[in-house]
């Protein structure tokens, strides 16, 4: 082994616990075997994935209890190696794993409490925007309303959920018993408003009209969406109650109306 | 020798950031975890802004990589000078290490072996971070706990010669050579002589726990008393130095960790003349 490339290829090998020559490169001394120096690093290879799994999963961890999440750990470890610098981002695959492996897989719930947990996380460091200007609305030209875009605030998910596994989440959270898991659907928006993470169940016409304001719908589609709710007089105050509300929780950062040419 | 003496800091870490900011402690400066604040926006962002308004900084990472023969990673060397460009630290520093292969990372500090094509390779590497980042970097030894067939050299020589011959500067971690002493079966009085004193920058001091026969640079401790006499030796070798502690694990509340700090003022006013502990952080602001 004389290049560098191949020692550190070796090395690396071996903490994936793969069969790797690095042994031969490495001298032991009297009082410390070289498997014994190589277990400190192959040892802390492992803590620190784990830790970071840990963290991004406090609550599917106290869901599952010490044994069965070091279990999951410990498969998640063995699937997926880590490619970026920071170990922000590592766990990105949990959700698949969980899917997947028995008897995880048989659990759906732990999917959702993981969404619960990957939205969250995405709330606390997404970027920035400033609060929407409070006379915003009555700035936009009335023939430009119904091409009008309104932009979520990056920190924004929509999470539909099919059990009550924000009540399960919840409880986790305030360190007492979670309920039984149970059919409970429900779409969850989970934000950042100012450096806070906020959250609320959404009432079905809102859910469907903010999943539409993702897809890059304009005002005017959005609605005909609220049409299937509402009467056809109530939409227009419907629409502009929601809108208001959702810039003043700073759900929706921006407005776009700029680029659309003025109607004729 | 005269070299920029920013005086005694600590590493900035999540669980200060409200005592900080509501009471300004009486502190020099504060060491910043690049990766930490390499996100979109939100908390870490916003701390940092504040803080930095009232504190001098410089920058640590842990990711360059600059021992690994992976092709640097240019996106992450986009995202530390976006960093420094918002922070303004006195100086950018990562260490003497390899973390990744192949674009598998270890998140490790994993040792090189001391040898000529080692120091050619890096040195080549660190020049072109500088040329890219447009300023000299800092880089750190490591606590290590193997040794390669391959080496040629005690690492000092190998520290040293990398840094004159990538005309980069140093920080040395006292406690870092007290660790790999004890494991590798050296004199850590050795490595501090062994280094030209010109390119040191600053000093990291730090605890460890035992492990076996084995010392582990693990950050949950108090600086040790044999770390604090090394680092009294480092003073009367070095000079005025930048110092401050690195605390990642157990932390404790600020003010003990500032108690700590003072041990180190303390230890070095006793060492060096008062002229030489003036900070010079206005004198700085023209070449950082």
């Amino acid at each position: 082994m004389d290049g560098l490339r191949e020692l550190q290829q070796a090395f690396l090998g071996h903490l994936l616990g793969e069969g790797s020559p690095i042994v031969g490169a490495i001298e032991s001394t009297a009082d410390a075997s070289v498997a014994e120096r190589l277990s400190i690093y192959a040892t802390g290879y492992r803590l620190r994935l784990k830790e970071a799994l840990e963290t991004d999963y406090p609550r599917l961890h106290a869901y599952l209890g010490d044994a069965l999440f070091d279990r999951l750990s410990d498969a998640y470890i063995d699937r997926y190696r880590s490619h970026g610098t920071s170990l922000r981002g590592y766990s990105r695959h949990m959700g698949e794993l969980l899917g997947e492996l028995s008897p995880f897989s048989t659990l759906p719930v732990l999917g959702e409490i993981e969404r619960i947990e990957r939205a969250f996380n995405h709330s606390f460091d997404a970027a920035d925007r400033p609060p929407p200007n409070p006379g915003l609305l009555e700035r936009i030209p009335p023939a430009t309303w119904p091409d009008m875009r309104p932009t979520l605030h990056p920190s924004v998910t929509l999470l539909p959920l099919r059990y009550n596994s924000f009540a399960i989440w919840q409880a986790l959270a305030n360190e007492t018993l979670p309920p039984e898991p149970t059919d409970a659907p429900a779409t969850w928006l989970i934000w950042r408003r100012g450096l806070v993470s906020r959250y609320r169940a959404l009432p079905a016409h809102e859910a469907e009209v903010l999943h539409a304001i993702c897809d890059g719908e304009p005002f005017g589609a959005l609605c005909e969406h609220l049409l299937e709710h509402f009467a056809a007089e109530a939409v227009p105050r419907e629409a502009a109650l929601l809108l208001q509300s959702w810039l003043t929780e700073q759900v929706v950062a921006t407005l776009d109306w700029e680029a659309t040419p003025p109607s004729c | 020798m005269s070299r920029p003496f920013l005086g005694f800091g600590l590493g900035l870490r999540t669980d200060h950031y409200t005592y900080i900011e509501e009471h300004q402690p009486d502190i020099d400066w504060f060491e910043i975890l690049s990766e930490n604040y390499m996100v979109p926006g939100g908390k870490p962002l916003a701390h940092l802004d504040r803080i930095r308004a009232d504190y001098p900084m410089v920058m640590h990472g842990v990711s360059l990589s600059i021992g690994s023969t992976d092709p640097l990673d240019l996106d992450y060397l986009a995202r530390l000078k976006t960093l420094a460009e918002r922070v303004e630290p006195h100086w950018v520093s990562d260490h003497l290490c390899w973390t990744r292969v192949d674009h598998t990372n270890s998140h490790d500090l994993l040792p090189l072996p001391y040898n000529e094509a080692a120091i050619a390779h890096i040195a080549e590497r660190i020049r072109q971070v500088q040329d890219y980042l447009g300023r000299q970097i800092l880089i750190e030894n490591l606590s290590s706990y193997v040794t390669y067939h391959a080496s040629e050299m005690p690492e000092w020589e190998f520290l040293d010669e990398i840094a004159r011959r990538a005309d980069c500067l140093i920080l040395l971690d006292i406690n870092n050579i007290y660790v790999s002493a004890h494991n590798h079966h050296f004199d850590p009085v050795d490595y501090l002589d062994g280094m030209s004193p010109e390119r040191v920058m600053q000093f990291h001091l730090a605890g460890h726990a035992q492990a076996g026969v084995m010392i582990i640079d693990t950050h949950d401790h108090p600086v040790c008393d044999p770390v604090w006499d090394l680092y009294a030796h480092a003073l009367q070798r070095f000079g005025a130095v930048s110092t401050m502690i690195e605390r990642d694990d157990d932390i404790p509340d600020f003010p003990e960790l500032r108690a700590e700090l003072a041990i180190a003022e303390r230890i070095a006013g006793k060492i060096l003349p008062a002229p030489a502990l003036q900070t010079s952080h206005t004198a700085l602001r023209g070449i950082a």
